[in-house]
């Protein structure tokens, strides 16, 4: 019985050994981003994800982590629903408990470092040998905490926007298409060659929530939009920022652009869906919107990089990473890093790049490359998202100021027609009841 | 020949043509407005995805692909049979149990004078006042503390006791005559006796709306069950139809499709018991 | 001190068994509330006197949290955006739904299929209803616009107008609570004996005075249940401020569609001040409780019981 026994240990061992020689032949020759690591002991873990899709790629990476990197480890995957992930967060903190492991988003980061709960996975990043400023600086800066600037999270994604355009009402309107160098003062003229009020078609509409909106627009002058990343000021007041606004502003009362009662709302489905109905040329919208686009729209349609800031010259799309983090209260710290470092490697990511849908947060070329084919042969520019990585800006907005400050201040100024002035002078002084003194 | 005679006792069957007309047209107006967003959620179930999310909305689907979108939904939500099959039991089990221990508590307040009746019953009353979002966190900390976390004793046991409930049927057997009880009473009959052979078949109409209210509101309740249990072998349909939300794109065919199947023992269940809501029922036996 | 007890209970023997059997009766019910939901709410009221972020220790400040209150001017819009709902919505909601009742109480054609009808927006998913509804109220390419075009209104903009945008919120919270009353009310309808009707006709009553001197004072044990619970119900109204405004600014333009439950879930779970969400909850629970009281004091005046004030 015992012998038996030691012989099964014996075979598995050879077995998940020439598992691993295999799987690092099969890489050769390339050269790893990130290279996952055998565990040093295997353990329990639970982990949190707030998407039904990104469990079943997520489990399909934790399947070939316990196989072949941690033998004899036991993960609970639990999915909660987006809508109230955060507030089961706080519910289960609150409680005393959180997931060791567990999906976080930029704009909520701060709170849970701020209050000690979440596991400083820059000691685990150095022992590995990760050199953390792999990632841009957009996608993980927001997750730095403490003096020396420690990365707390491993980015599982990144979208950044750029412009989705109704190529047939190009056509019509008999236009080029735009190009990745265009200007504000090419899209403010494509856009108002494109408006048709007596079909009811607008130009451009660019409100889309805080990622997909506005501040693109700032951003590109070189101002952080709405906060500084200390949170010291609010920068709505900046030249850059109004000029951005009074930019878009401009095209409003030309009726380039529909109001935001017309359009429906302001979220990024708003957005979408008004110019998937043909009722609008240009949008900006983000990456994760490629999926639904290809599935749902039934015209003529590409993307295109946003267009740069005539003084500057810079197109800065706003980007934004889900991270992976551990909990500081979790009993096996080593084991829940080790599974965030191969969630994050080149081997863990490439679940990711073949689902679809989100970009893989890692930035091999070999992984980016094949997320864009997992879209099938489309002819979009789905590169241009990939591009705009290259010059991006990190999320500074936060939880308490989010929906409040955005969707009110786009309303206020494409609705109801409060000055610019205005509309930034009552934002920001929501925005200083949080500021760091 | 039964209903001859209703229609002719009734008011409405003593109404002119043109008034009765004048009622029809009312009730059609009012019942198209309250339909509207039900036949919106039963057409985008059969929409195929580029048909949805058009501006202005769309009532019916062009090319519908009802069966599709079923598969679909099984596929997104592999466990969506399951989460149902837990409703049901948490919803029978949820209005028995408050079927028991509200009628009882019911009778107890409508018929029996006790030392601080009026006050405990405001009590229970005041536990309607505290809004849910407010006891969120205690309520998922207590289920902890009790070691119920992601069991059916944590989903239907708290649910057996109701103050809507409560009031609900006190109310309703306040509205029986007196008379109808004295008599069984003075015999000496146990009041639990009373309760089952008296009470209660004159209350059917209230326990039909007793039925109607509590099993939707079980099979509804959303919140409570998301902070007590987070494993698919304890999650209810309210749950796995929010899991179909994503962040950044929502199939919303396949969550109108799973919300319609979730409506479906809803109104059948409606349909059943509304029979009841006929006059005569509950009096029909008894000579006042 | 047995005798004080027994005193306690009751006069004689037998009124002393009679409130033995009472309490016995209610007490499972009783027990099981105040257990599993009386002692959260007494553990949410004793975190109105602290600072709690949930994660890190709450700290005791005292009445800070309702001091804070008194000198919040979002709290006083939500205070005041409850009460001018609650003033919609409970009086539309009864008046409607005892009409509907009443008319379907009728043996009319098809009859199920309009009570079937009333009841669907209790069981219609709140995503059905906020994309339907959002779009009815829609400026342009809305249902009501349509409608009221003729009117020569031009594009209302009823969900971002800090001025209108409670009128869509309650029309969705009445159009939610119709059939839930009218459930209620049918059922009310059912205790009323047809002899009774029978009589007042054979006096001469017309419809109007059958409705006015047998309906209404009959029903009044069911319509004072509706009104009491419409009033609690209308004092919590949060689903529909969500569904009305999640897509253009969440809870209103400046706050002009926050309700006090709306304000606290956002206090409480978006900036994590769960001491001061707290508070909010124990000045809502006290004004539904003040109505509820002066309810139940004046319910002798209108409210007719057949077994007679027990």
């Amino acid at each position: 019985m015992k012998s038996r026994s030691a012989i099964l240990t014996a075979l598995v061992i050879l077995l998940s050994m020439s598992v691993l020689v295999f799987s690092a032949q099969a890489q050769e020759g390339d050269e790893l981003v990130i290279s996952p690591q055998p565990c040093a002991e295997p353990g329990t873990l639970t982990m949190w994800v707030w998407d039904e899709n990104w469990a079943t790629i997520i489990g399909n990476s934790i399947e070939l982590w316990k196989t072949e990197y941690c033998p004899g480890a036991e993960v609970e995957l639990q999915v909660q629903p987006w809508g109230q992930y955060w507030d089961l967060l706080t519910t289960n903190a609150a409680g005393g408990e959180l997931p060791d492991v567990f999906n976080m988003s930029q704009d909520r980061f701060r709170f849970y470092a701020e209050n000690g709960v979440l596991l400083n996975l820059q000691p685990y990043f150095d022992e590995y040998g990760v050199d953390t400023t792999l990632w841009g600086t957009g996608l993980v800066d927001p997750y730095r905490w403490g003096e020396a600037g420690d990365l707390y999270a491993a980015p599982v994604n990144w979208d950044t926007i750029a412009i989705f355009y109704n190529k047939e009402m190009f056509d019509a309107a008999g236009l080029d298409y735009p190009t990745a160098d265009w200007t504000w003062d090419d899209f403010a003229a494509a856009a108002r060659a494109l408006t048709d009020p007596e079909n009811d078609v607008y130009g451009a509409a660019v409100y889309a929530e805080y990622q997909a909106g506005y501040p693109n627009w700032i951003a590109a002058t070189g101002v952080t939009p709405v906060v500084d990343a200390d949170r010291t000021m609010c920068t709505l007041t900046e030249p850059g920022s109004l000029e951005a606004l009074n930019f878009l502003k401009g095209l409003y009362d030309e009726g380039v652009m529909p109001s935001v009662s017309i359009m429906g709302g302001t979220s990024a489905d708003d957005a979408f869906n008004f110019w998937a109905s043909g009722k609008v040329a240009m949008i900006t919208g983000g990456s994760w919107k490629l999926s639904q686009a290809v599935d749902e729209v039934t015209f003529d349609w590409d993307v295109v990089q946003l267009p740069k800031h005539p003084e500057t010259g810079r197109s800065r799309s706003i980007v934004h990473a889900v991270g992976y983090v551990a909990s500081a209260r979790t009993e096996n710290p080593d084991l829940a890093a080790n599974l965030i470092l191969f969630l994050a490697s080149d081997v863990g990511q490439r679940f990711f790049a073949e689902g679809g849908n989100v970009a893989p947060g890692n930035p091999s070329p070999e992984l980016q490359q094949l997320w864009i084919d997992s879209f099938g042969d489309t002819g979009k520019n789905i590169q241009a998202f990939v591009d705009a990585t290259e010059d991006s800006q990190g999320v500074t907005v936060f939880g308490e100021i989010w929906d409040a400050i955005n969707s009110e201040i786009v309303v206020n100024i494409f609705d109801l027609d409060i000055p610019v002035e205005d509309a930034v002078a009552q934002a920001c002084a929501v925005v200083e009841e949080y500021l760091v003194d | 020949m039964r209903r001859l005679m209703s229609l002719r006792r009734s008011p409405a069957g003593g109404l002119s043509l043109p008034g009765q007309m004048l009622l029809y047209c009312a009730l059609a107006a009012g019942a198209l407005v309250m339909i509207m967003p039900f036949v919106w959620m039963a057409s985008t179930a059969c929409k195929p995805d580029v048909e949805l999310n058009k501006i202005p909305v769309r009532w019916l689907p062009e090319n519908p692909v009802c069966l599709g979108n079923l598969q679909q939904l099984y596929t997104t939500s592999p466990h969506f049979n399951r989460y149902m099959l837990n409703s049901a039991l948490v919803t029978a089990g949820r209005t028995l149990g408050q079927l028991i221990t509200c009628s009882l508590a019911a009778y107890g307040f409508a018929r029996f004078r006790f030392p601080g009746r009026d006050v405990i019953f405001a009590l229970c009353l005041g536990l309607l006042m505290v809004p849910f979002q407010a006891i969120l966190i205690p309520e998922y900390m207590l289920i902890r503390k009790l070691g119920w976390l992601n069991t059916f004793r944590a989903l239907i046991i708290p649910g057996t006791f109701s103050a809507f409930a409560l009031f609900l049927l006190r109310q309703a057997f306040l509205q029986i005559p007196l008379e109808i009880e004295e008599a069984a009473i003075i015999d000496g009959a146990n009041p639990l006796r009373v309760l089952w052979h008296i009470t209660l078949p004159l209350s059917v109409p209230a326990l039909a709306a007793f039925a109607v209210i509590t099993v939707q509101a079980a099979w509804n309740d959303f919140l409570y069950p998301l902070v007590v249990s987070s494993t698919p072998d304890t999650r209810v349909v309210t749950i796995g139809i929010a899991l179909l939300q994503g962040e950044r794109r929502t199939p919303m065919n396949l969550l109108m499709m799973g919300s319609f199947l979730a409506t479906l023992p809803m109104l059948a269940l409606f349909v059943l018991l509304q029979r009841y809501f006929i006059a005569g029922i509950s009096m029909g036996g008894v000579k006042r | 001190m047995r005798s004080a007890l027994l005193q306690w209970l009751g006069p004689t023997p037998l009124s002393r068994r009679h409130a033995l059997w009472g309490m016995a009766l209610v007490a499972p019910n009783v027990l099981g509330l105040m257990f599993f939901f009386g002692i959260p709410v007494l553990m949410a009221f004793s975190t109105s006197f602290q600072r709690w972020n949930a994660i890190t220790p709450p700290e005791f400040v005292g009445f800070a949290n309702f001091r804070r209150l008194l000198a919040d001017p979002n709290f006083h819009q939500a205070f005041l955006n409850t009460l001018k709902l609650l003033a919609l919505v409970v009086p539309g909601e009864v008046v409607l739904a005892l009409l509907v009742a009443v008319m379907l109480n009728q043996p009319l054609r098809a009859r199920n299929l309009f009570r079937t009808a009333y009841f669907l927006p209790v069981v219609t998913s709140t995503v059905a209803a906020s994309v339907v509804w959002t779009s009815i109220f829609q400026p342009r390419y809305g249902s009501l616009s349509n409608l009221l075009a003729p009117l020569g209104l031009g594009e209302v903009r009823w969900l971002v107008d800090p001025g209108l945008v409670l009128i869509p919120i309650a029309v969705v919270a009445i159009w939610q609570r119709i059939g839930f009353d009218m459930v209620l009310f049918l059922a009310g309808l059912q205790a009323i004996p047809a002899e009774l009707y029978e009589a007042a006709r054979i006096d001469g009553a017309g419809r109007w005075q059958r409705f006015r001197h047998v309906t209404l004072p009959l029903l009044s044990p069911t319509t004072f249940l509706v009104v009491v619970l419409a009033v609690i119900n209308g004092f919590q109204i949060f689903d529909q401020v969500y569904i009305m405004t999640l897509r253009t600014v969440p809870g209103g333009v400046g706050g002009s569609a926050t309700t006090l439950t709306y304000y606290l879930y956002r206090r409480a779970f978006t900036n994590s001040e769960f001491g001061y969400a707290s508070a909010v909850a124990l000045v809502l629970f006290a004004a539904i409780l003040l109505v509820t009281v002066f309810q139940l004091r004046i319910q002798r005046f209108w409210v007719y019981y057949e077994a007679g004030e027990t």
